[in-house]
Order: structure tokens, then sequence, then C-alpha cells
């Protein structure tokens, strides 16, 4: 055990270092361009998005019925994490003026469908387990 | 007023016991971080795959065969990444009460072992996002930074999965009682509404699973009408999409001039061919996939000239790779060099046709390089010279 600890240990700081050999003849504008994108993703997720989801958690917590409780959970879950997923696709950006074979989709209508369709499939669920819960009472 | 002390900042902040959720805990972290560990696996192999064929090391025989490999290998590369994504957010989700667990007080041995493991994880979440998050914007064409894409991919995937190796050599026994516990808190049943450990579990695999689904369409033809996400719907001009065209490349005038002639020059010897002399040449049709480096593909039918009948027209070595120049003025990859057994390949185009129609100008008119097993952007279009190299 310990002995692969420290292997594991030793590859991993190896292959850390091989990645940083690799970036030896960047040039200063784009090693500040990736530190922007490692400092700021770290930024965005634990000191905005993260935070977010643990306010909402506590006011679904506080505020909801109890039988909507874990739906919505996981509701939000799926809704969230696909989202980040497809922000290039609903920003806009990307792609090129002159070739339509790319980013050639409803993109933002599919995202209200996939909405609407989590948030109907979590109620239905909240609401069924409501009749079983007060069919055990 | 007084400024606030150390000691009042840190009695605002909150700490790790504030929060309440049951769902969090070491048994759903460590199932989740060992479906994600797999997933940054196949993405890391998939991706060093897709490095080698811009920089063949010598040991490794890359050649046309298995016809559809690139096409896996990279369509697996994309969509291990994004499927990653919902399992990374989960698994930050679940630890996120860690991050303020404040360090020992006392300057020894346990402060300078817990800064290395926070240091550590700090690499490891910065790489995975920046891994992730490159490569999603990169499938989409949006480049909103200053650095080359492919050889920054390149190096932090080195250190992302080095980091990740180190975080799961600093926390083995951690994972290994947390896998091999129940997974539900022993008190879940006290808030029998609140969600359990399991259903955040489920809830990241179907995520997971729903971005491959919505987006896989884009390599996987029976998906196609199934993936509204996906970056490409499979659609373009003669039924196959487009990475560049041809006034993108900065091609558009010099391919549409009817003076057209292909030059191949072989050490001291050069030929020049016509469009219709290529034309007049014996034909083949294949039906070969584009497989993009952004991870979409689709197979087609090319009929054209095989390059080895134009390169068996000059008196020229034996076993000789061929450096391919495209008419393209803009951007990367206007000239490509086909390694020697894909030139010997029959199946190895000069295509003329696609799909039964003539070459269309944005996918290469008047005539462009087709080979299996090759990643689209060597796929050179426009091709305007071929350099026998001896």
């Amino acid at each position: 055990m310990r002995a692969l600890r420290g292997a594991l240990l030793l590859i991993g700081v190896g292959f850390g270092l091989w990645g940083l050999w690799l970036m030896r003849d960047f040039t200063g504008a784009q090693l500040i361009s990736i530190g922007t994108w490692f400092g700021g993703a770290v930024v965005l997720h634990d000191a905005i998005l993260a935070p977010l989801t643990v306010i909402l958690g506590v006011v679904a917590a506080r505020h909801l019925p109890g039988h909507f409780r874990a739906s919505t959970a996981t509701a939000f879950l799926l809704w969230a994490t696909l989202t980040v997923v497809f922000i290039p696709v609903l920003s806009g950006q990307g792609g090129k003026p002159d070739n339509a074979t790319i980013l050639g989709r409803p993109y933002l209508l599919s995202w209200i469908v996939m909405t609407v369709v989590i948030a109907a499939v979590a109620a239905i669920l909240a609401l069924r387990r409501r009749q079983t819960v007060e069919g055990q009472v | 007023m007084r400024l606030p002390t150390v000691a009042d900042i840190e009695q605002r902040l909150p700490k790790p016991e504030d929060f309440e959720s049951r769902a969090r805990g070491t048994e759903l972290t460590a199932r989740v971080g060992t479906m994600l560990g797999i997933a940054f696996s196949i993405c890391f192999l998939t991706g060093m795959w897709s490095h080698f064929q811009y920089t063949t090391p010598g040991w490794l025989p890359l050649g046309p065969n298995p016809t559809q490999l690139y096409r896996w290998t990279q369509g697996t590369h994309v969509l291990s990444g994004m499927a990653a994504i919902p399992l990374l957010l989960v698994k930050l989700w679940s630890v996120f009460p860690r991050l303020f667990a404040l360090p020992p007080k006392k300057f020894d041995r346990h402060l300078a072992i817990d800064l290395v493991e926070k240091a550590s994880i700090g690499i490891l979440v910065a790489s995975s996002f920046f891994m992730l998050f490159s490569g999603l914007l990169n499938i989409a064409q949006w480049y909103p930074w200053a650095f080359s894409f492919r050889r920054t991919h390149e190096a932090v995937a080195w250190i992302a999965i080095g980091s990740l190796i180190v975080h799961i050599g600093v926390k083995l026994p951690v994972i290994r009682e947390g896998l091999g516990a129940p997974i539900e808190h022993r008190d879940h049943a006290l808030d029998a509404d609140a969600p359990t450990r399991r259903s955040i579990l489920q809830g990241a695999v179907a995520a997971s699973g729903l971005v491959v689904l919505l987006t896989a369409g884009q390599t996987v033809p029976f998906l196609r009408k199934v993936s509204v996400f996906a970056v490409r719907d499979g659609q373009g001009p003669q039924d196959l999409p487009i990475n560049r065209t041809a006034k993108g490349a900065g091609a558009a005038t010099e391919a549409k001039d009817p003076q057209f002639v292909l030059e191949i020059v072989a050490g001291d010897q050069t030929l020049s061919l016509s469009r219709d002399q290529l034309l007049a040449m014996p034909q083949r049709t294949h039906r070969l996939p584009i497989a993009c480096v952004e991870g979409w593909s689709r197979n087609a039918d090319w009929t054209g000239v095989a390059l080895r009948d134009v390169i068996a027209l000059l008196d020229a070595p034996p076993h000789s790779a061929v450096k391919i120049r495209s008419m393209q003025t803009k951007g990367a990859f206007g000239v490509s060099l086909l390694p020697a057994s894909y030139v010997e390949d029959h199946r190895t185009l000069l295509a003329l046709e696609l799909n039964g129609e003539t070459l269309s100008l944005d996918h290469g008119y008047p005539c462009r390089i087709i080979a299996p097993n090759r990643p689209g952007v060597f796929q050179t279009k426009w091709v305007k010279r071929l350099e026998i190299q001896a």
C-alpha cells in the first residue's frame, strides 16, 4: 500500500513536470492566457456556481414541501449540469458565418424543451410521492 | 472602528460541518470519482492517440488500417470528455465543504502536508476545468484564448492526469474505505424527504449518459436525429459537413481557375496534369470517413484516381512519402505529409467526385486527398502540388 502510494505520487509528479516541459517555449502572452483560464475556472466554480448551488439547496430544503425535495434535487442536478455542457452551442459564439454546416440546430428551442420536460417529470414524481406517502398514513 | 482580525473572519467563514446535506460523503465521492477517473483515462489515452497523428513517434506504426480507427478514437475522446463534465461537477459538489476546512494552526509537518495536498487539488481542479472546457469550446470553433489549442491541450493533459494520479495516491485509503462502505448515510432515514446519496449518484450517471445521447449523433449515424445538442447535424453540401470553406481558407479564387493544373514533382522531374487528364485516368470509388479532430465524422463515397497511380507516372523510388500542398492561403494545415504506408494503399485517393457528384468547391474542388484512418485536418483540400519525398 505504502509503496503503491509512493509510486503513484512519483508518477503523477513526473507526468505534471512533463506537461510543464511541453510548455517551455510558450510566450508570456500564451502563459498569461493559460493562467487566466486556470484561475478563472476555479474562481467561477468555487466563488460563484458552487455557493449558488448550496444556497439553492438550503432554500429548497427549508421551503419546498417535503415530497418535492428529492425530485427537485435530481431535476436541478440534471438541468444544471446539462446546461453547463451546452453553453457553447447555446451561446451563439463559435462557428463561422460562411459555414452553414456547423451549429445549425435550434439549440435554444431544444434547451427550453429540455427544461420543461425535466421540470414536468420532477413534478409528476413529486406528486406520485405525495400519493404514496399519504397512502401509507 | 477597528479592522476585523483573523479570528473575526474565521468566525464568519462557514465550517465544513455547517453544510447540512447528508447526501454528501466519502461514499458518494469515491463512487463518482471512480467513474470520473475512468472517463478521464479514456479521454487522456484517446487524446494522446490523436496527438500521435501530428507528431508520430518512430516506434508507432500508424497506417491506413483499420479504416475507421481514428473516427472511433476521436469520437470517443470528445464524448468521454463531455460525459466527464456532469461527473466532475457532482464530484466537486460532494466535497465542497472541504474547501472550508482550515489548515492546522501550528507550523509543523501537518501544515506542510495539508498545504501540499490543497495545492495538488487546486492544480487538479484547475487543469480538469481547463481540459474539459477548452475542448468543449474548441469543438464549437469558439476560441476565446491566446494560446495554441492543440499544444496547450496536450501539455495541460499531462498536468491534469499527473495531478489526478497524485490525488489517487494521496486519497487511496479514503477511496478504499468509501467504496467498501454502503453508500447511504446511516442516519438518512431521519429525514426521509431529503435526496439520498444513491439518487445523486444515479442523477450524475443519468446526466452523463444524456450528454452522450444528446451529442453523439455527430459521429454515430443512427443517433443523428436524437442528438439535438450536437455541434454538427451531419448535413452539408453533397451530404457531408465542412470544417473550413474555400473562402475561409483563402483558396476560392485559385480553386476556380479554369487553367488549373496539378503539379507532381519527384526530384528534378515535374509533371502537370489538368483535371480532365486526371478524370481520364482509371477511376476508383471507396467509402471512407471524414473524421474530424473536433469529434464529428461521416462516411462518404469518394471517386478519383488512386494517389499511387498518379505517383507511378513519374520515376519515383518505392516507399516514398508525399508532401501535399494546398491552394489555401489562410490558416494551418496548408501542407501535409502523407506517410508511405498511406500512399501505397489503393484506397488513398486524389478525389474528384463526392457521393456521385463533382467535388464541390468547399469540399476541395478541383481535387483533394482522402485516405483511410486519417484525421480530417490532413485530408488536404484544393490540392495544387504533390512532392514525392525521396
